[in-house]
């Protein structure tokens, strides 16, 4: 029967063993269940495994007994601290309901000898693992159990987890860990807010935090793991890990951190092994269902190699010569069923012996002629010679990185010189083509006349008006006027005629005529073209004095070119159009100047709008009013766009500006524009604030490079002294006795009275400046004379 | 803190970590120096495949909600970067992996590859989580891919879902979130270029792309809406200089040739860099008879070609995804070429000799000349119609030279040809009628006979211009010495028609206007005529009056002939037949004729 013919090899001191589990049935008295072995060793010459030693133990005389080997490995013998051959055989009860394992160990004088038994009332269905002490670990029904020497009984792990992940750690004590996830609610899900991952050392039963070897989201995908090394360093685990998950990776850990990830080419791993191939390096062997099998270097953590349909891989020295190789047995296409007839005997660094033809092991005569020791030599110089020749390669490639890029940096500056050169002329040029058209010129006139005092006819005053805000009042006049100088805020306002033209209707799409036919009504709308403009002049003063005087009546000046208009103040309707232009005249503002070269603004008004709590003013619908949730409370806001790279923005508070930054191109710039009206007081100290931090940082860090600068000049010249002599010891003494001076000093320098008092100045200079006049100041001033004093 | 820090988030924290480093890294280097793209391929190679390692650990663990979004961020990254290595097909199996993954978490089936029902499925799929907007960057490389391999159909099918994207990333939503994020960055995964101004990029590069495709199909009104939109569009100067050229070039379709130029002049006042629109802008002057201002034009075409290749600057914005790899389709390209300088300097310098400005002219071709003779060609990113042969070059500046009264340099021009093309001359040359030309199996040795016959007509030029400068310069004798070479070279020439031979060509074969025969007889005649006033200016009248009758068989048209011939006989006397010449002579529409 082919159950019969079941080996199950191990390799051990450099040996294969074979076990078999075999029915005889020659003797007719008893029916017996014997567990054959044989060991063999390989013979290089001979290029074959030959039978070193053989036995059987019988394992069950009764019939109808059916006895299986569940697996087999070896292990340390703690009691006898030697690496024994161990096999863990399964006999099903007659009725089926308990099955008894036993553990076998191979002893040095190759006799089986049982080490331990338990029954269970199941058949062990996952897998199994036979690890130190000799234990035997398996899980059941989400439960992890054990049997070893030491406990002699089937043990069961106290905390319950799910998708345990079995190891053992090369530490003194604790050797066998479990690391599964523990559930903290009753929910099934496994995200870390409600599982845990927790290990569980065998031997010690204590419990460790599992995360330290394996993360969280491993848990459940690995298959096997394999722990390279670990140390315990004050009470915390150290641990480099492999482990191969069923997302066909094999994935490198340090101390629970991933490392380095390799794609696996087969799916369902089931074992890692190393291989120490000595001065090569480490290979692992990664071993997976239906007989596949892959190599990786461990440096470089690349595959090296892979084979398909083998029945088993060992690990061991099998030539004697000191370092590991690895034996790979495939699975014979026949059916002859000898259990050593192809091989590959390999370390995939210039060992390789194989056999690839059917033979029996006990007369086969090798049918490949071993590799010859000057081949193998050949091949390492070869390989050397090649390494070096690579490393010649990498330095020359290194060599023509760095003229590269000197190449492109000469290049660079270059074009750079070269395109300064010549970078005005095109502009000039450009402009010179279209130099017959008369709209520009018209621009041109119309940015000159901004300067100038206008010479045309005399503004129509539109209307008159005046509010009271806190203690301030604001007097306001619309006026309908070609050309306006202004010192006083000034707002534009739309053409009453155009607004109906002008308005931007998403919905039709309509071509705009170019220029040339365009009447210049159509411009009349934007604040641009000041030809016939409707503009709000306010003005703002204080209240009380007005009040003191008890007069009702005051006069508005209006300074327009070198005539003097004085217009009677009435006090009329109320109107929310004045009203708003009151609040602007009272509001402080902050006017900015967006321009961004290289990247257009886009629809930035509408962007505006989008946010939340956006509306427009009906009044006056340039103006926005944002209600943000924020800290700010309402705010106006007018955006203006100049081009469609250029913009003006006034608003009032600055928070608002830190979000359009982020929604405007990186390369654009935001200026304050100068010379707005009615800046605030806070705007004043704001600015005044930032300048006296700017350069009082500067002063203060140049007060202290100097000092430094001083002191490496003093330091110059200094030779290290000689700590032979006592002389040499004496001043090596002072030496250091110095530089606890020296750093002791830098932690609180002291600096000159002179160089302190001309930073002093340099800062009251700063205030100077800005306090002029400023009467609310003068004691603030005070203060800094007395500091200058001091 | 420290408890978050630890476990067991760690693994989460440790790989946004390493994403936001390598984002710095990715960033730093491009922001530093403003190097080109091509300077930064390694770099930006090695930043691939760091993300790419990156992603290969990420995609090792089952997908987990915690986890996808900063999966989800390094796909993004990982995109982009082979994205603009122009590695299209990684990039979008990364996407559909990535998408895939995404199912798997929210538990939906796998869907139909039809690309709108796809991405409308995925992005259900993850509903108003805060997976959503890392699908929909996802979505916009999916853009970028398609828009970069001209896929506009796929593109105009996901019209809906795209613009859909555009909306939401566009307004930037989202900002305020993250502001609120920003004081602790390092716990969210940052991305190597802003969705918002990648969308921004793509939207603009789409009605680019979309708006040639449909002008090159002949709907320009269409493409025109969609193009003026697009103007006022947040994007870089570069692209928004391509929307008024494409508006000006639909519009030049749409025969509105005034409305045209304004967006050329928009597109250049745009982006000065724009050279197109200002060639653009000559052709229309063109078109419009305004010689003045095609001049002007070409001069300005010309010295900005001349100019030092200016690199775009790179902006740190858009530096990963250049515009120029979003914009690869064919009619875009072909409705942004513009020919070399050199051919824009031989239209310039044609165009100032047929419109009267001679001494211009002779400057361009003479700096034309310099051109050619200083460099090996310059600049040869030719499109357009090549230079004609140097022969012709010199030819044609030979005779601006001698249109303006510098008949000495004219000869030497002449001399260059004559000594070039003399030693090469055959001794005989047979003039092949064009429609036997044109078959197939004779075309390679047709193309040897036309050099021959080139190159007699060009040594034959280049006398008969000689002849003309002796005749400026009042020195008959040599006129007629040279006129004579001429002729006595034309006359190698044989004519051939089907089987016979007929040595005359007759007068009906002289009709057809630009071929070989026709410029032959022209100069026949020209130099017959040349011949016959040198010899009426030193009282020869009888061969006068032959050669220029002869002239004036050989081609009608000649009016000076025609003249002179009047001229000569009233001089010998013979008044009626004199005056019946002329009357024939202006019977003629006169015709302007250089060559």
């Amino acid at each position: 029967k082919a159950s019969d013919w079941r080996f199950i090899r191990l390799s051990l001191c450099g040996k294969v063993i074979i076990f078999n589990c075999k029915r005889a049935s020659a003797t007719s008295d008893c029916e017996r269940t014997e567990l054959i072995f044989s060991s063999l060793a390989f013979q290089r010459e001979d290029n074959t495994f030959l039978k070193a030693a053989d036995g059987a133990a019988i394992i069950s005389r009764k019939r109808s007994a059916h006895v299986d080997i569940v697996k087999c490995k070896c292990a340390i013998n703690v009691q006898k601290r030697v690496t024994t051959a161990c096999i863990l055989v399964t006999k099903k009860s007659e009725k089926g309901e308990s099955f008894q394992y036993s553990l076998l160990t191979l002893s040095s004088s190759n006799h089986l000898e049982p080490c331990i038994e338990f029954k269970l009332p199941y058949q062990m269905r996952e897998t199994v693992h036979i690890l130190h002490g000799p234990t035997v670990l398996w899980s059941h029904t989400g439960n992890v159990f054990y049997a070893s020497l030491q406990a002699g009984e089937v043990r069961q792990m106290p905390i319950q987890v799910s998708h345990s992940v079995i190891g053992e750690l090369p530490l003194h004590k604790e050797h066998l860990f479990v690391l599964g996830l523990h559930n903290l609610s009753d929910q099934c899900s496994n995200t870390p807010s409600t599982s845990q991952i927790l290990g569980y050392f065998v031997e010690s039963g204590q419990v460790f935090d599992g995360t330290v070897i394996l993360p969280h989201p491993y848990i459940c995908i690995t298959r096997c793991i394999l722990v390279l090394s670990a140390e315990k360093v004050d009470d915390v685990l150290k641990s480099a890990v492999i482990a191969a998950t069923s997302n066909q990776q094999l994935v490198y850990f340090e101390n629970g951190i991933v490392k380095d990830v390799c794609q696996l080419p087969f799916e369902q791993p089931e074992n890692i092994q190393v291989v120490n191939t000595g001065r090569n390096g480490c290979l692992f062997v990664i071993s997976f269902h239906q007989g596949h099998v892959c190599a990786m270097w461990k440096e470089t953590f690349q595959i090296a190699s892979h084979w398909s349909s083998v029945s088993s891989v060992h690990v061991d020295d099998f030539l004697g010569c000191g370092t590991d190789q690895m034996l790979l047995f495939f699975k014979d296409q026949g059916i002859t069923g000898q259990p050593l007839d192809t091989f590959l005997l390999t370390d995939l660094c210039g060992i390789s012996y194989s056999v690839r033809h059917t033979f029996y092991f006990d007369s086969g005569a090798p049918k490949t002629p071993p590799p010859s020791p000057e081949s193998d030599l050949t091949l390492r110089a070869l390989e050397s010679r090649l390494q070096s020749g690579l490393t010649v390669l990498q330095e020359l490639q290194r060599e023509v990185r760095v003229k590269d890029r000197v190449l492109q940096q000469s290049v660079r500056a270059l074009t750079d010189v070269v395109s300064e050169i010549f970078a005005l002329p095109v502009q000039e040029g450009l402009i010179a083509l279209w130099d017959c058209d008369d709209e520009s010129k018209d621009e041109a006139l119309d940015d000159k006349t901004q300067d100038m005092p206008a010479v045309s006819s005399k503004p129509q005053v539109d209307k008159l008006w005046h509010r009271i805000t806190e203690e301030r009042m604001v007097v306001g006049v619309i006026l309908t006027t070609d050309i306006i100088q202004t010192q006083s805020q000034v707002f534009w306002l739309p053409a009453p005629c155009s607004s109906s033209s002008s308005s931007s209707s998403s919905s039709a799409y309509m071509f705009s005529e170019p220029a040339a036919k365009r009447s210049k009504q159509h411009y009349a709308g934007t604040p641009n073209d000041l030809n016939t403009c409707r503009v709000a002049v306010t003005a703002v003063t204080r209240l009380t004095p007005l009040l003191n005087s008890g007069c009702v009546k005051c006069r508005v000046m209006l300074h327009y070119m070198t005539v003097h208009y004085c217009l009677f103040l009435f006090f009329c309707t109320d109107e929310v159009k004045e009203d708003l232009l009151s609040l602007m005249a009272v509001l402080d503002r902050w006017v900015f100047h967006i321009d961004s070269p290289e990247h257009s603004l886009g629809n930035i008004d509408s962007w505006i709008q989008k946010r939340v709590g956006c509306k427009r003013v009906e009044v006056s619908p340039q103006y926005l009013l944002l209600n943000s949730s924020g800290p700010s409370a309402l705010m106006l806001l007018h955006w203006h766009q100049i081009t469609p790279f250029q913009g003006e923005l006034s608003l009032q508070t600055l928070q608002f500006l830190d979000s359009l930054l982020a929604y405007l191109p990186v390369s654009c710039s935001i200026q304050p524009v100068k010379g707005t009206k009615g800046q605030g007081a806070t705007q004043i100290f704001s600015l005044a604030l930032e300048k006296e931090m700017v350069s009082l940082i500067e002063c203060v860090s140049s007060l202290l490079c100097e000092e430094e600068e001083e002191e490496r000049k003093s330091l110059g010249h200094e030779e290290t002294p000689e700590p032979g002599s006592v002389k040499g010891l004496q001043r090596c003494r002072e030496v250091f006795q110095r530089d606890v001076e020296r750093s002791r000093m830098r932690l609180s320098p002291l600096v000159g009275v002179g160089r302190y008092r001309r930073l002093t100045q340099s800062i009251y200079s700063l205030k100077e400046h800005f306090l002029d006049g400023s009467d609310f100041l003068t004691k603030y001033r005070k203060l800094w004379q007395a500091i200058l004093v001091l | 803190m420290s408890d978050k820090m630890y476990q067991p988030l760690s693994l989460l924290y440790r790989w946004i970590q390493e994403n936001n480093e390598l984002v710095n890294k990715c960033k730093q280097r491009g922001g530093g120096d403003a190097l080109s793209p091509d300077q930064n391929k390694p770099h930006l190679r090695w930043c691939s495949s760091e993300f790419h390692k990156l992603l290969k650990k990420i995609q090792g663990i089952p997908p987990l909600a915690d986890y996808l979004q900063l999966e989800l961020t390094v796909v993004y990254n990982v995109c982009l970067c082979s994205t603009a290595q122009s590695q299209f097909s990684e990039a979008e199996l990364l996407l559909t992996q990535a998408t895939e993954r995404v199912l798997q978490m929210t538990g939906d089936a796998p869907v139909a590859s039809d690309p709108p029902v796809f991405w409308r499925t995925v992005i259900n799929s993850v509903g108003d989580t805060a997976l959503n907007p890392c699908v929909l960057y996802l979505l916009c490389l999916q853009w970028a891919i398609w828009l970069s391999t001209c896929q506009l159909k796929i593109i105009q099918e996901c019209q809906d879902e795209l613009f859909s994207v555009f909306e939401t990333l566009s307004t930037g939503v989202w900002d305020e979130g993250r502001s609120e994020l920003r004081e602790k960055s390092s716990d969210i995964p940052l991305l190597v270029m802003d969705p918002r101004r990648l969308i921004e990029l793509l939207q603009i590069c789409t009605i680019i792309a979309q708006g040639a495709e449909s002008l090159s199909e002949g709907r320009s009104s269409e493409a025109l809406s969609g193009l003026q939109t697009a103007s006022s569009l947040p994007a870089p100067r570069t692209l928004i200089a391509y929307t008024h050229l494409l508006s000006g070039s639909c519009l030049a379709h749409m025969s509105c040739p005034q409305m045209a130029l304004q967006c050329y002049r928009k597109a250049l006042e745009t982006d000065s860099r724009c050279v197109c629109a200002l060639y653009q802008s000559m052709l229309i002057y063109r078109q419009l008879g305004n010689t003045q201002a095609e001049i002007q034009g070409l001069r300005l075409l010309h010295s900005t070609l001349m100019l030092p290749f200016a690199t775009e600057p790179a902006l740190a914005d858009t530096r990963l995804l250049s515009p120029s790899l979003l914009l690869r389709s064919q009619s875009l390209s072909s409705l942004l070429s513009v020919p070399s300088a050199l051919s824009v300097l031989h239209n310039l310098a044609l165009k100032c000799v047929h419109h009267g400005r001679v001494s211009d002219g002779v400057e361009y071709y003479l700096d034309l000349l310099a051109v050619l003779h200083s460099e090996d060609q310059h600049g040869v990113h030719a499109e357009g119609p090549p230079l004609p042969s140097l022969p012709e070059l010199y030819l044609q500046a030979g005779a601006a030279l001698l249109m303006a009264r510098r008949p000495a340099d004219c000869m030497a021009l002449c001399d260059e040809v004559i000594t070039t093309t003399l030693e090469l001359l055959p001794e005989k040359v047979v003039l092949a009628e064009p429609e036997e030309k044109c078959e197939a199996e004779t075309r390679a040795l047709c193309a040897e006979g036309d050099d021959r016959v080139a190159m007699l007509l060009w040594a034959g030029a280049a006398y008969l211009l000689q002849g003309h400068c002796h005749t400026q310069l009042k020195d008959w004798k040599q006129a007629v010495t040279h006129y004579t070479r001429c002729f006595n070279l034309l006359v190698k020439a044989r004519f051939k028609k089907g089987s016979f031979q007929p040595q005359i060509p007759s007068a009906d074969m002289v009709g057809k206007q630009g071929t070989d025969l026709c410029i032959l007889q022209k100069l026949k005649g020209l130099s017959l005529a040349g011949r016959g006033i040198s010899f009426t200016q030193t009282d020869q009248l009888r061969e006068a009056l032959r050669d220029l009758q002869l002239s004036m068989q050989a081609f009608p048209e000649c009016v000076s002939a025609g003249l002179w011939c009047g001229e000569v006989l009233w001089r010998l006397g013979r008044r009626w037949e004199a005056a019946a010449c002329w009357e024939k002579t202006w019977s003629f529409t006169p015709q302007f004729s250089v060559e």
